[in-house]
């Protein structure tokens, strides 16, 4: 589904990216471990196509078709979601709003009709139930004066909404309660855990992996993959860190 | 071909950042065929002037009433001496006055008075559209808490809108007004309102949104002579490509005006690099126990905030203009009536699908 080959990517001149390569199929999890300032972030922001995220070499398909060569929102249209670890305050912009247009603008990339308002709230509300946000959260401005955790529930409540073929969830556990931990593990798998979907879950504890179980491991380390591995490689990363197992 | 040269020059402060280019081209434009004249679905009195001239079958005056006014002293104001009125009697009621304005070239002057007398309570709804000098003088008197809500959209697709309002309030009075700019033709909005009485209350705000290489700017000086008073002007501009939005706003207190609450909101949004956004909050107190907040910020379009939004799907002039809109929105929400404020914001809505 999801192919990288030698990816290198700067910002403002600095290289971050230094040659990493990927490969997640249809129907797959996989984990993206790695020290802070290794380029995790960066992974997500150029897969999303965050401008000033320059690729200096290697490529990007995305079920046989070059991602680099799109724009954001036609990345998105595409079924590319990216869930931010600092989710974007949007002040005078509702919630609501902002889904329904990104929802609606998606479907029209795709010649889908778009989804009436009446639609959209009954959609919008039985997501923001499953993950446990309250109602009137939908109707206040996109993420601002949201809790760390709540901002993070209002990334999944819009990944249900959008139901994308393929997330990249950037840090979604962090900020997170022991419950809500749980309530967003479930909702990965609900949403996500599909033969024709996969994620890119960029972690740094076991702890969400015990509810999302991947099927791969990987080691981000200053800009390239140093180590790849099955479920337990994340348990001995916890046990013995990242100097130990991916140096 | 009008004298502009009278007008003073932009080398006088209150003068700095206006058209008077933009105003003689304006009057100089060739005749076009009169725009469609939209009033809103309110109740009461609809005035559609051509040119400056009543036209007597589309309109219905209930109160109004048509005839010669005092020109005062101002400039421009001076040039409109003939116009409409309204006067309401102690405790009258009236229903809401909406007058449209079509301009079809050339210049054209009108001037207004609205005399309020205590307790009573009016609403008046001004549109701007075709294409010349619209010049207008609003004289504008309120006694002992009477209350006036006015909005003004100026949609003309080229030419030049000048305003100027001229307001005192008496005791206790209310006058809330809001501006929109959001046609391509240029404008100067020029208010001095006078809190005459104790406890007055004025609001006088709105947004300009240039594009092109047009010109708008507000110069309004509210004038605190008496104390208790609260006034706030709350703008915000957005400029594109290479035009100019500029906003002057001054507060002037008196020394007697104690506990005078004076508030200045006056934000800018350049849309493109090329564009001017220029902001003048001014202070002129001269009583010791007041309360005078201000605030002048110009930025830009948040970056982050726009690749969050196309990530989700949002295509950038969509995502441009759902946030200019959010950034406008403070001030066409000062608009109470529904009908009249769900108008405005479909103005600044397609002013931002022909600019983005
Ligand atoms: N605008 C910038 N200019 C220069 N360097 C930058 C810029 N933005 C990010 N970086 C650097 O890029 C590197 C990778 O950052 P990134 O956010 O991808 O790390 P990360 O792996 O997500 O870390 P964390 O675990 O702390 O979230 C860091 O060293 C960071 O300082
Ligand atoms: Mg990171």
């Amino acid at each position: 589904m999801l192919k990288i080959e030698n990816l290198h990517a700067e910002i403002d001149g600095k290289e971050i990216l230094k040659g990493l390569s990927l490969e997640v199929n249809a129907g797959e999890i996989h984990a993206i471990m790695g020290p802070n300032g290794a380029g995790k972030s960066t992974l997500g922001y150029v897969l999303g196509g965050r401008p000033g995220y320059e690729v200096t070499a290697g490529s990007i398909t995305f079920n046989g078709e070059d991602l680099l060569d799109k724009e954001p929102h036609e990345r998105a249209a595409a079924g590319v979601f990216l869930g931010f670890q600092y989710p974007v305050e949007i002040p005078g912009v509702s919630n609501v709003q902002f889904l329904r247009e990104s929802l609606n603008a998606q479907r029209a990339q795709r010649d889908e009709k778009p989804l009436s308002g009446a639609e959209f709230l009954k959609l919008a509300r039985a997501q923001a139930d499953a993950l446990g946000l309250q109602q009137d959260m939908l109707k206040r401005p996109v993420n601002v004066g949201f809790s760390g955790g709540e901002k993070k529930r209002n990334e999944m409540v819009q990944m249900g909404i959008i139901d994308p073929a393929f997330a990249i969830l950037d840090e979604t556990d962090s900020g997170l309660d022991i419950d809500a931990l749980r309530i967003v593990g479930d909702g990965i798998n609900r949403i996500m855990r599909r033969p024709d979907k996969a994620v890119l879950l960029i972690t740094h504890y076991q702890r969400l992996l015990d509810y999302v179980k991947p099927d791969r491991v990987h080691v981000l380390a200053d800009g390239r993959i140093t180590r790849s591995g099955g479920p337990e490689l994340a348990l001995q990363l916890e046990r013995e860190g990242y100097a130990e197992v991916a140096a | 071909m009008t004298d502009v040269l009278e007008l003073p020059s932009t080398r006088h402060e209150a003068w700095r950042w206006a058209d008077t280019g933009g105003i003689a081209a304006a009057a100089a434009l060739a005749p076009v065929a009169p725009a469609k004249a939209d009033f809103l679905d309110l109740p009461g009195a609809r005035l559609l002037f051509v040119d400056g001239v009543l036209d007597d079958a589309a309109s219905d005056l209930h109160r109004v009433r048509i005839g010669d006014l005092t020109p005062g002293d101002h400039p421009l104001g001076r040039r409109a001496t003939h116009g409409w009125s309204l006067h309401l009697d102690a405790g009258a009621v009236a229903d809401p006055v909406q007058v449209v304005h079509v301009a079809t070239g050339g210049e054209n002057h009108l001037a207004a008075q609205i005399v309020l007398a205590a307790d009573t309570s009016a609403q008046l709804v001004e549109t701007f559209v075709g294409a010349g000098w619209s010049n207008r003088q609003t004289r504008i008197r309120l006694g002992h808490a009477a209350r006036l809500m006015r909005a003004v959209r100026m949609t003309q697709d080229a030419g030049f809108v000048s305003l100027r309002d001229d307001a005192e309030l008496g005791e206790g009075a209310s006058y809330v007004a809001t501006v929109l700019g959001a046609g391509d033709q240029g404008a100067r909005v020029d208010a001095a309102i006078t809190l005459a009485g104790a406890g007055g209350y004025a609001e006088f705000g709105g947004a300009l949104l240039t594009r092109d290489a047009t010109k708008q700017e507000c110069a309004v000086r509210v004038r605190h002579a008496a104390p208790n008073g609260q006034s706030h002007q709350l703008w915000r501009a957005v400029a594109a490509d290479t035009s100019q939005a500029s906003l002057a706003a001054a507060v002037e207190v008196a020394r007697h005006a104690q506990k005078t609450d004076g508030e200045q909101s006056l934000r800018g949004l350049l849309l493109q690099r090329t564009a001017t956004v220029n902001l003048k909050p001014e202070l002129e107190i001269f009583a010791d126990d007041v309360k005078c907040a201000h605030g002048a910020t110009v930025g830009e379009l948040d970056a982050r905030a726009l690749f969050y939004m196309a990530s989700r799907g949002i295509p950038a002039p969509r995502a441009k203009a759902l946030l200019t809109r959010a950034f406008v929105a403070d001030a066409l929400d000062r608009i109470a009536d529904d009908t009249v404020r769900d108008a405005f914001a479909a103005d600044a809505d397609a002013w931002l699908e022909r600019a983005l």
